[in-house]
């Protein structure tokens, strides 16, 4: 068997290996850097197969039952998904998201009642993402083809450039609809220090100011 | 002690891009006015209580305290000296800032010798952040850029035979660097007809000041067509796709009511079928 050094050199014994496949393989996920794919690698071959064979059918599976609701783009095992379908939620309201991840957090919240839009990304030409990349086609032609009128569009987009240039592009290709568009109001998160905060959350954040209740 | 480099280094920079390292760190694109473009490493910035966030986003002037790195400089302290608030109001003055940063990082590399092109990008997002025309200042910002990096475009003879072009006889060849005599262009694919107002307001733009150049009043329609001439002539210069120049387009499309509407249902559409198939 290959040893595994855990010495500062990749560990890649011939391109091809399959130990060097599964390296580079979570290598590729979201913020798993060379050292932590090794270590994730060794792992599993030091697992039980039986674990090993479960991770595989769990990757296989979520590939081939999750697809995307047809109204909100959530992913989701059954289409229209949970939220979508549930008529108890007011369907006039919809909240724009970038990813799943921010439809968690919203819900987590307890404070929102309207069904969501999830654009699967944000507007970003320095990395390669235009609007015609994203699911803003869907939600025009979901706005345009649904019998409810909706009657105000929440979008929740992060609070930078990118998440900015998405909202007021959006904004701007609803306007003929007359459909109320709102953003998130932008200030100053729990646990942070006036005198570090950037300039532009803190003038946003006294521009928002709310009345002391 | 002379030829080695300082431990510490304090400049100011622009943000052009950053991208993640790892669970909490960013790799920060910075143009500063003595090094040129360089990548630095800006640790914990992702995490919620991080100091340095929000001095570190795109489309900020910042000054950074620099310590030397292995193979990157590392952030130790950032300031915001100007975040433009004013160009984050407005799509088209948000676009084009974006198309800004953009440009100025895809035209240099690393470590080249940038000098003028830090001064150069400030000014122009401080005019557009003080309500210049964006049309003016984007067009402006362009031709200097190309002045600074040896690629610029010629505008009144042919660029084959040389001969003096007139305005209404003249065609656009972005590949080659500008125009071209009609009968040149004959035996070129890549030229098109240009409109000869947008060449002759793209001349003025090339040999006046900024000041006189502002003066000229630009038709949203004449606006377009030198938008489209010069997207096609950077997108030459550059070997690529400029991502944020098709945002710029497809943010004044997006202005006229409706037409924004039916195009992006289109392009849903058209990526739709291609999962299809
Ligand atoms: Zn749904």
């Amino acid at each position: 068997m290959h040893r595994v050094n855990d010495g500062h050199a990749p560990f890649l014994p011939g391109a091809s290996s399959p130990i060097a496949r599964l390296v580079e393989a979570f290598h590729r996920l979201p913020g798993i850097g060379p050292k932590s794919a090794q270590r994730l690698a060794y792992h599993i071959l030091r697992a039980p197969e039986a674990e090993a064979q479960e991770l595989a059918d769990a990757l296989v599976e979520v590939k081939r039952s999750i697809v995307f609701c047809a109204q909100c783009q959530n992913l989701t095992s059954r289409t229209p998904c949970d939220i979508c379908s549930d008529g108890s939620r007011d369907h006039h309201s919809i909240c724009v998201v970038e990813e799943p991840l921010d439809v968690l957090a919203i819900e987590r919240t307890g404070g929102f009642g309207g069904v969501y839009h999830v654009l699967h990304g944000v507007i970003s030409p320095a990395d390669g993402v235009g609007p015609e990349d994203l699911k803003i086609g869907e939600l025009l032609a979901r706005l345009r083809d649904v019998e409810t009128e909706v009657s105000e569009i929440i979008v929740a987009t992060n609070p930078n450039l990118e998440g900015e240039a998405t909202a007021m592009y959006l904004a701007r290709l609803l306007r003929p609809l007359g459909i109320r568009v709102t953003r998130l109001a932008r200030g100053l998160p729990a646990g942070a220090d006036l005198e570090y905060a950037d300039d532009v959350t803190l003038s946003r954040a006294l521009e928002f100011r709310q009345e002391v209740q | 002690m002379p030829g080695r480099v300082p431990r510490v280094v304090r400049t100011p920079a622009i943000v052009l891009r950053h991208r993640r390292l790892g669970e909490a760190d960013r790799i920060v694109t910075l143009l500063t006015p003595g090094r040129g473009k360089i990548d630095v490493i800006a640790k914990g910035v992702l995490r919620a209580r991080s100091r340095m966030a929000g001095h570190l986003e795109p489309l900020t002037l910042v000054e950074v305290v620099l310590a030397h790195g292995r193979s990157m400089d590392v952030v130790t302290q950032a300031q915001t000296i100007d975040a433009f608030p004013a160009a984050h109001d407005d799509l088209d003055r948000l676009s084009a800032a974006m198309y800004l940063l953009e440009l100025a990082d895809r035209i240099t590399v690393e470590h080249a010798d940038a000098e003028g092109l830090h001064d150069l990008l400030h000014v122009a997002l401080v005019r557009l952040a003080r309500g210049d025309g964006q049309q003016v200042v984007t067009r402006t910002f362009e031709l200097a850029l190309l002045d600074a990096t040896g690629f610029r475009p010629e505008l009144t003879a042919c660029l084959r035979c040389s001969m003096p072009v007139a305005a209404e006889a003249a065609w656009w060849a972005p590949a080659e660097g500008g125009v071209m005599c009609a009968s040149c262009a004959r035996a070129h694919q890549d030229a098109q007809p240009i409109d000869a107002t947008a060449l002759r307001v793209l001349r003025a733009f090339q040999t006046q000041t900024y000041e006189e150049a502002g003066r000229i009043r630009l038709t949203d329609e004449l606006a377009a067509r030198m938008e489209q001439a010069m997207h096609a002539l950077m997108r030459a210069v550059v070997e690529r796709d400029l991502k944020s120049a098709q945002f710029v387009s497809a943010a004044r499309r997006a202005r006229v009511a409706g037409e924004g509407i039916e195009a992006a249902i289109d392009a849903a559409r058209d990526t739709a079928g291609d999962d299809e198939e």
